[in-house]
């Protein structure tokens, strides 16, 4: 149940971290940037990506875990 | 930026982005104690800096490309199994473990530091702290090894003592990951406080820099490859660029190359002393000549 939890718990995380990447790409989020005025925050909307996938990955964990 | 100016420096990031000495301090510095004219906060220099980035990421990935390889199938296979059942598959999940602390703290902290800590004479007091850091970090590894191997006749002994990189904990990874964050000041040596790191998580010295260059490997390359199109946009002379880059690859190679044998029995005292003395040196001059 802790495993299923969990790995729910990193999916919904992954979406929030996906919403974000998509946002910073589109230049919408201006937070913690350098250039506030650039159309597009590539490196933010890669990191937001790579969280996303990691949190994938983790939910993947999880759920195998509870499956053992 | 002249031509034997942008050779030198490419020389300098090569060889000073393995070693623990802080490869963005001497950049800071040299150019500033040697009255050159060019600005590093100028926005023309960042695509030069992209170029020899990337010039060093591709000589490690020339230097562990069979690891890389092994790594990437790792990567793959435990990701979709979601289980570790190899050494390789648990090089990939520490290593991402490791990266996620520095990428988030380097994409929200960059521009802040380095605006912050820019300045020529901050970068000599940071290397002098990065010095005793060093220094501080084989102090705590002398005391691990009178502890675990009090009877080692050699170092070579001493060392088989201690893990490889594979074999640290999750949470290790993760700290010797956000280490690589200290490195955005200019003094500080990426190189340097993810070797040390690696040497407290109880790695042996050759497997802390393994661990440390295949550690960097990903974010030099991510953060070269990002400003590739500022790169093409921008109206620098890419020829010498190039040149820069491919000296600064080469020099990075050899380096790698060196520190890997040196390691397997060496400790980070001389680097250390070399950054404390280095930045006082700079320091003393920097205040006192005109």
């Amino acid at each position: 149940m802790k495993g299923n939890s969990l790995a729910i718990g990193l999916v919904v995380l992954a979406v929030v971290f996906l919403v974000l990447a998509g946002l910073y790409y589109e230049g919408v989020l201006q937070i913690f940037v350098s250039d506030s005025h650039a159309a597009h925050h590539t490196t933010h909307a890669v990191l937001f990506g790579v969280l996303a996938i990691a949190s994938l990955i983790g939910a993947n964990f999880a759920r195998s875990k509870k499956a053992v | 930026m002249s031509l034997a100016q942008a050779l030198f420096m490419g020389l300098l990031q090569g060889a000073t982005e393995l070693f623990p000495v802080s490869s963005l301090g001497h950049a800071v510095l040299i150019p500033s104690l040697l009255h050159w004219s060019f600005k590093q906060s100028d926005p023309s220099f960042v695509p030069f800096l992209v170029l020899l980035h990337l010039g060093t990421a591709g000589a490690l990935l020339v230097v562990y490309r069979t690891q890389w390889v092994d790594i990437i199938k790792g990567f793959v296979t435990a990701a979709v199994r979601g289980r570790i059942e190899r050494p390789s598959e648990r090089l990939a999940m520490l290593l991402l473990v490791g990266t996620i602390p520095a990428g988030i703290l380097g994409v929200f902290l960059e521009h802040e530091l380095k605006s912050l800590f820019a300045s020529p004479k901050a970068a000599a007091i940071l290397l002098i702290v990065n010095g005793f850091l060093m220094l501080g970090f084989e102090a705590m590894r002398r005391r691990a090894e009178a502890r675990v191997a009090p009877a080692a006749s050699t170092r070579i002994e001493q060392e088989e003592s201690f893990a490889a990189a594979e074999q640290i904990s999750f949470k290790a990874a993760a700290l010797v990951g956000a280490c690589q964050a200290l490195a955005l000041l200019p003094g500080i040596s990426r190189s340097g406080v993810t070797i040390g790191g690696g040497l407290l998580a109880g790695l042996r010295h050759q497997e802390a820099a393994r661990f440390s260059f295949l550690l960097a490997t990903p974010i030099i390359a991510a953060a070269g490859v990002l400003e590739i199109p500022q790169l093409l946009s921008s109206n620098v002379p890419i020829v010498e660029y190039l040149a820069a880059a491919v000296l600064a690859g080469g020099a990075a190679y050899l380096s790698a190359r060196f520190l890997l044998r040196y390691f397997r029995s060496g400790r980070l005292d001389p680097y250390g002393w070399y950054c404390a003395a280095a930045g006082a040196i700079s320091l003393a001059l920097l205040t006192f000549r005109p």
